[in-house]
């Protein structure tokens, strides 16, 4: 019997009933009274002087309210990176010059979209033509326009991480293989636009309703942009339709709604276009990467090299997150003892690419799985066995950058060893191939250098026993309103109906970080169960007051019953216990208080959750399209909050990493992305769909509440690795550039076929 | 030993990791005192891009033996 009363329940989200009949209101249902709409010019080109804007016939156009430039601001430059102002790089609404197809150089406000729509037509923009580069590789030589002033080569951002003696470990390899991947981009495809609703009033105090990922970055960074002290801007977060990635950083949308507000005094709402989603948004870093990997005959890896240049686009946002993880994780889940990664993030004139649901994991899973299985065909070793031969344990350090406590990656290989077997032999043309992997449970660097802590909670008891839990968590599909719940109601022994949450709006919640690098259960999570305890600690003093047991017991709460733990028949019910508490303290609330901030975990994380992944393909030799048939998952992310929620996360991840692997792909020609619509960018649909399966793992994780860790991002992780091996396996060709689309497979069974000829 | 990146004065254990420091920092006042050395700033870069074994950083260390201040 488990000795919890609310998590691992299969239990329902705590937002599915408004969800599910649809009466759940997100950013764009809102509608306030007065308010206009606004709508964004963005440029046509991707790199351009800009000599003049006249906005004058616009302006004149019935209907339209307000326009606004770069004028109209206060000329400064940001990014989530404000510990470094150098990274701080991006105006929104540009002064001087445009970098992609989709800059921002004006905004509208008029009473209705198709009237803002209208008054862009009438905005004259004079732009010079400059030189542009697209192609990283090319962004990076000494001939190549330079597309931000005094950066050299264009290289925006480098990183770099070593330990041990590479060079002399190589010598002591019996086996080195050098190999060269290109991974793509993908667009997040949230079902929900960017979108968001600002009102400024005569008090001088803005409310910016958003689609966001951090209610507390876009409060700080709206103030600092629009010359606004932080607590005069108050941002919401109402239900959000999914961020992966794409809505922790500034918009254009939050920010032009808002200056157009300031401008006029009246409500502005921006929704982005489908397109311009696909166009004018963030996007998954596309990366070049270079690997020599070194091993002793029997399969030990020694050494690993890596040599990394993404294509930035055209600032920064989280690329250099990005940038330092997919280095961090190209060490993953292995205990290499010699490692080098050199990172370079060069500049293009495309759209910027930052974070994405992996950070950067996804690629360097892709790559190093990949590699990994071609170093085991080398050496003749079984893919399963050098895994396992050189996987992490728990207790490990990684050396100079992490300490990993909780470690299943064994436990998760058995499961997918007993997995195929199981799967017994295949026929022709179909093959499993697996992909293991780690990830973080939310990111360390203080890189927006906050003074807060990384996460809080403050817990409210109620008369009733109802309790109201405040976080700053944003929960964006991902369910983690559900999530803290069950963990608050664990932890003050009451039901999960007798929490009510109130998460991401910044006017009455504590500061969290949001949700980003899968933060939220480990983080937030540890902050709500301490003040969850911090409030039970208070009706606990009242009780053993109460009960005048003769010697000291220790006293808790479980089920709504407040008891001793040694004699829990002895005791009384929470709700009376509550009432007594607030009439014996004058009146007064029970207010719990808790938060969390990672203090000398390491570098990059304060937990890893670990996992192994078989994907089992079918190839059509005939025309290269392959079917995704069955993806089984090993994970272990601790102690399982709400079993319900991981395998939501899992199909999810499926979804989204099968068709980075798969399918998803942005083409673009001279900077402009070829695709932008939801018809022509190939996403995985529910017909293509595998059947897919999550095999469990338990495990304990010190660090976190209950002993939980991340479910969500390292999920997406293995997939295009495990889909490249099984390609591999079924007809014998392998794809170093995602996506592994059937035109490539194709051309590589041509390839093969005439070699054998 | 410990070297004194000679611009900001940032500590390093050996001439590559403050090679590795200078490179990475690769702001205008760094890559001022390479150019004052008569190098490019950008040849280390491509040195670093070009193959594998840390090329670029090597050779700054190098530059950096003889010109930082070393302090046992």
């Amino acid at each position: 019997m488990s000795k919890y009363s609310v998590i691992g329940k299969r239990v329902h989200r705590v937002d599915g009933p408004e969800k599910v009949t649809g009466s759940a209101k997100y950013t764009f249902d809102i509608v306030l009274h007065n308010m206009l709409y606004g709508k964004i010019l963005r440029s046509p080109y991707p790199h351009a002087r800009i000599v003049n804007i006249d906005t004058s016939q616009a302006e004149r156009l019935i209907g339209v309210k307000a326009v606004v430039t770069g004028k109209d601001t206060l000329g400064r430059k940001q990014s989530t990176w404000r510990r470094f102002p150098e990274l701080c790089d991006e105006e929104i609404l540009c002064r001087t010059k445009v970098r992609y197809i989709g800059d921002p150089v004006a905004a509208v406000a008029a009473i209705d979209e198709d009237t803002a729509e209208e008054a862009l037509d009438l905005i004259e923009v004079e732009y010079e033509l400059l030189p542009a580069v697209f192609d990283p590789m090319e962004a990076i030589k000494e001939e190549a326009p330079q597309i931000h002033e005094g950066v050299e080569l264009n290289i925006n951002v480098t990183r770099h991480i070593e330990w041990g003696d590479v060079d002399e470990a190589f010598k002591q390899c019996d086996y080195i293989r050098e190999d060269h991947f290109k991974c793509s981009s993908q667009a997040h495809v949230c079902m929900e636009t960017h979108c968001a609703v600002a009102s400024f009033g005569y008090d001088s105090k803005l409310t910016i309703w958003t689609s966001t990922q951090s209610s507390y970055y876009i409060q700080a960074l709206v103030a600092d942009m629009l010359g606004l002290r932080e607590g005069d801007v108050r941002v919401i977060k109402p239900h959000t339709g999914g961020g992966f990635g794409s809505k922790f950083e500034l918009d254009s949308a939050q920010f032009c709604a808002s200056l157009l507000s300031m401008k006029l005094c009246q409500p502005v709402k921006i929704v982005l276009s489908r397109e311009e989603e696909f166009t004018a948004t963030k996007r998954r870093t596309p990366m070049y990467y270079s690997v020599k990997l070194g091993a002793k005959k029997d399969g030990t890896m020694l050494a690993k090299e890596v040599r990394v240049i993404t294509e930035g686009g055209a600032y920064t946002g989280m690329g250099a997150t990005a940038l330092y993880l997919t280095g961090f994780f190209s060490s993953f889940p292995y205990k290499y003892p010699n490692y080098r990664y050199d990172g370079y993030r060069a500049y293009t004139n495309t759209a910027p690419a930052s974070a994405m649901r992996g950070f950067g994991a996804p690629q360097s899973t892709f790559v190093g799985e990949s590699q990994i299985d071609m170093l085991a065909e080398d050496l003749g070793i079984d893919p399963i066995e050098i895994r396992r031969k050189n996987g992490m344990t728990p207790d490990y350090e990684v050396p100079g950058q992490a300490h990993i406590q909780s470690c299943g990656l064994h436990q998760c290989l058995d499961k997918i060893d007993e997995h195929i077997k199981e799967r017994g032999e295949l026929p022709p043309n179909r093959g499993i191939g697996v992909s293991a992997y780690g990830f973080m449970s939310g990111g360390i660097f203080n890189w927006f250098d906050t003074p807060y802590a990384f996460s809080a909670a403050i817990v409210r008891i109620n008369i009733d026993g109802k309790v109201d839990l405040f976080t700053g968590a944003c929960d964006i599909g991902q369910g983690s309103d559900t999530t803290l719940s069950m963990i608050c109601a664990e932890e003050l022994g009451v039901h999960l109906d007798d929490i009510r949450i109130h998460a991401a709006d910044t006017g009455i919640c504590p500061a969290d970080l949001g949700a980003w690098g899968s933060r939220e259960t480990l983080m937030n999570g540890n902050a709500v169960k301490m003040a969850a305890a911090d409030a039970k600690r208070q009706l606990l003093e009242f009780a053993a007051a109460k009960l005048g047991a003769n010697i000291v017991y220790d006293m808790d709460i479980k089920d709504q019953w407040v008891h001793m733990v040694d004699r829990p028949e002895r005791g009384l019910s929470y709700f009376d216990i509550v009432k007594d508490t607030i009439r014996g303290r004058d009146g007064e609330t029970i207010i719990g208080r808790g938060h969390y901030t990672p203090h000398r975990k390491g570098m990059i994380s304060p937990a890893y959750s670990f996992g192994v992944q078989a994907a089992e393909v079918e190839v059509d030799t005939e025309t290269g399209k392959y079917k995704l048939i069955n993806v089984t998952t090993a994970h272990e992310s601790g102690t399982v909050i709400n079993p319900v929620g991981i395998e939501g996360q899992l199909e999810g991840a499926v979804m989204m990493a099968g068709g980075y692997g798969f399918c998803e792909d942005q083409p673009m020609d001279e900077g402009k992305i070829l695709n932008p619509s939801i018809a022509d960018y190939k996403l995985i649909r529910s017909l293509d769909m595998p059947e897919t399966k999550i095999l469990e793992v338990d495990t304990y994780e010190p660090e976190g509440p209950f002993g939980a860790k991340e479910a969500g991002e390292g999920l997406t992780n293995p997939t295009a690795g495990a889909i490249g091996n099984a390609v591999y396996k079924a007809v014998g060709v392998r794809i170093n550039d995602l996506p592994i689309t059937p035109e490539k497979v194709l051309k590589a069974l041509k390839e093969k076929k005439q070699q054998a000829e | 030993m410990s070297y004194h990146c000679p611009v900001c004065n940032k500590v390093s254990s050996s001439a590559m990791d403050l090679a590795r420091h200078m490179i990475g920092r690769g702001d205008k006042v760094h890559r001022d005192w390479i150019s004052s050395k008569g190098f490019k700033y950008s040849e280390f870069l491509t040195l670093q891009f070009k193959s594998f074994g840390g090329e670029g950083y090597k050779t700054l260390a190098k530059i950096l033996e003889k010109e930082t201040k070393v302090e046992d």
